[in-house]
């Protein structure tokens, strides 16, 4: 499968042990160098460049206008089709793809995509947990039911800027309902953690059922998502997320590929 | 005989218990049937091993053609053998060629087996021809047979007199001729008679079932809606009595919040009854529904496929989270996630403080059930899991 017309060229870090993230060079063969992907989000640096792909328009405008209040964010190219709207964005940081396009579902897109180091957000109404799992397989960074609101379709984009998988209550539920035999092996804590934020999302609330700090709730939360990374075909926005987790200290380089004795560790990462 | 297809309704069409054949109809026909295929097959052979096959050889020397008498026999032996695989699986017999080919045999073996054989069981053909008729012959008319049977005859009768038979010839012959009719004639009529008053029996049991299984099902449907009565009577009942009596004021806040309760357990009862494909989220639905009428936001998420879940079991998960929810007024985040074997519910609504305890109904199901506050939200949480 041929990758977008201008996708980046660095061979992913491999095992995502080594290059940090920020390797990543997501030049264009016609457009100017672009700065790296690394702290898009932080002060100073420019704002992230969002393509929306979504075959209607009202769909469109309402993405649209729920990111211009935030002014990290810029919309760069919309339309119905990814290939035509990388093409004209080919410089964009973050795809964010409906994945049911003109009446079919996009995963072969969304792995496509993915193996070619576009960072993918996935929004759709079909939030059964087997096409959630099947999104996360297939690379994408983050998944995002349609209901799910602005302010985790904000997070999302901006975490995803930065090669952090930000985790919306319906993608948490949908990991805490993952049933197959093969599924990651989350820790007692990093369950509960899922399955309450999934229920009430609110972080505050889950902490202070769990006796926990909010950010430890965010730490169990995310350690949770990291470990579907590694789930289904590789793909360079994997490894980013992988490279990315161990720089902030979410997972440890040892650990990646022993997921199922550090299952049983809940300490959090300090 | 096979069984008659038209026991079975054609697809799509009415059925009135009172004469609709059943399965067991059917398969006790197809039963009694088959005993009688094989008492048939006995009598057949045993004829053919014990009666015919021991007269030939012990006279094979003084046999006309021995070799075409014998070959007959074993040309009907193996032509019987075919037809029995068949009967016994229940497959059709091209019946034309088998009983046309046992009349030849029977008219060659007249003049093979001699003169001196005529009314000997040596010349088996003649009281072979009843009993295989019959096999070949199953599941078709009786006419059928009688015309094979009497074609037998007329065979015999041209041999008889091909050999200048006399009057004391021809009533042997009269005898032999209803000695060999009689018994397989009756043990056709026989089977047939056996076969229809089995299923005639079996359809008649299997109607008075479906009457009995009608009659539970109404009786079970009048008890379901008595429980459901003495519920609604429990709640909705005594607040309308207490309005109507005056005992209770519609401007106190309390009252107003029993109403909302009950109308909240009369909405999901009612949706408790409706025939949905999925029920435990046709009441959450319900529920949430009335929440919504007054102005609740309320957020449903569903995440996986409940399990089908018994009625009690689905009243202990819904009615506690519908309890709550009809006293909240602002927002409520109602969720279920489900896996083929658990369901757990989950309502988030913001702490007021002032509501009263929800008790869940009583039973004996396997319900977990959480009632948190901390001041910031109220946590109501009912779980199942399949034992």
């Amino acid at each position: 499968m041929a990758g977008p017309v201008n996708g980046p060229d660095t061979a992913p870090p491999d095992g995502g042990e080594t290059a940090p993230a920020d390797d990543r060079d997501t030049t264009s063969a016609a457009g100017p160098p672009a700065p790296a992907g690394d702290d898009v989000v932080s002060a100073g640096g420019r704002a992230v460049r969002v393509a929306i792909v979504d075959d209607h328009p009202v769909v469109v405008e309402g993405i649209r206008s729920w990111l211009a209040a935030e002014p990290r964010l810029t919309v760069v190219a919309t339309g119905d089709d990814p290939d035509v709207v990388l093409r004209a964005a080919p410089d964009a940081d973050v795809v964010l793809l409906d994945l049911r396009l003109h009446g079919r579902m996009a995963v072969e897109k969304v792995t496509e995509l993915s193996a070619a180091g576009r960072r993918v957000v996935v929004y759709s109404e079909h939030t059964d947990p087997e096409t959630v799992l099947a999104v996360l397989d297939a690379g994408a960074v983050a998944f995002l039911a349609k209901h799910e609101g602005r302010e985790h379709c904000v997070a999302t984009v901006l975490a995803a800027a930065s090669d952090r998988a930000y985790v919306p209550p319906t993608l948490a539920g949908a990991i805490v309902g993952d049933a197959r035999p093969d599924r990651p092996a989350l820790s007692d804590k990093e369950r509960e953690a899922l399955l309450l934020w999934f229920q009430s999302m609110s972080k505050a609330s889950v902490a202070r059922r769990m006796r926990i700090s909010e950010h430890t709730v965010k730490q169990y939360v995310d350690r949770a998502r990291i470990k579907y990374t590694r789930a289904g075909r590789p793909a360079a926005t994997k490894s980013a997320l992988l490279a990315r987790a161990i720089e902030d200290g979410l997972i440890r380089p040892e650990e990646i590929g022993t997921y199922q004795s550090y299952a049983a560790d809940d300490r959090p990462t300090p | 005989m096979t069984v008659d297809s038209s026991i079975a309704p054609p697809p799509g069409a009415t059925v009135d218990p009172s004469t609709a054949p059943t399965a067991g109809a059917v398969a006790v026909a197809a039963s009694s049937d088959r005993a009688a295929r094989i008492a048939a097959l006995v009598i057949a052979y045993g004829w053919h091993l014990l009666i015919s096959l021991p007269a030939v050889l012990l006279n094979w020397s003084e046999l006309r053609w021995p070799w075409v008498v014998g070959g007959g026999w074993l040309a009907v032996a193996l032509a019987g053998g075919f037809a029995a695989r068949r009967l016994l699986r229940g497959r059709a017999l091209p019946a034309g060629p088998l009983v046309v080919g046992l009349l030849v045999v029977d008219a060659v073996v007249f003049p093979a087996s001699g003169e001196e054989f005529l009314f000997h069981s040596a010349n088996w053909g003649w009281g072979t021809v009843g009993w295989f008729a019959i096999l070949f012959l199953w599941g078709r008319p009786l006419r059928e047979l009688v015309a094979t049977i009497a074609a037998g005859a007329v065979i015999a009768l041209v041999a008889v007199l091909g050999q200048g038979a006399d009057a004391a010839d021809l009533s042997r012959y009269g005898m032999y001729v209803y000695g060999v009719a009689a018994l397989p004639i009756a043990l056709a009529v026989g089977a047939a008679t056996l076969r229809t008053l089995a299923a005639e029996r079996a359809r008649a049991a299997s109607a008075s079932a479906a009457v009995t299984a009608q009659r539970l099902a109404a009786a079970r449907a009048q008890r379901d809606r008595r429980d459901r009565l003495a519920l609604v009577d429990a709640t909705a009942g005594d607040v309308l009595a207490d309005l109507a009596a005056g005992r209770a004021d519609p401007a106190d806040p309390a009252v107003q919040r029993r109403c909302a309760l009950a109308a909240a357990r009369l909405r999901r009862l009612i949706a408790e009854s409706d025939d949905v494909p999925d029920p435990l989220l046709h009441e959450l639905r319900a529920s949430a529904d009335l929440a919504e009428r007054r102005g609740v936001a309320v957020d449903l998420v569903t995440l996986g496929t409940p399990p089908p879940v018994p009625v009690p079991v689905r009243r202990r998960l819904v009615d506690p989270l519908a309890a709550v929810l009809s006293t909240v007024d602002d927002r409520a985040r109602l969720t279920v996630l489900a896996s083929p074997d658990a369901v757990e519910i989950s309502l988030v609504t913001p702490d007021r403080g002032t509501l009263e305890e929800v008790v869940p109904p009583p039973g004996d199901e396997p319900v977990e059930y959480e009632d948190v506050r901390d001041g910031e939200v109220r946590w109501t949480r009912t779980r199942w899991q399949a034992r």
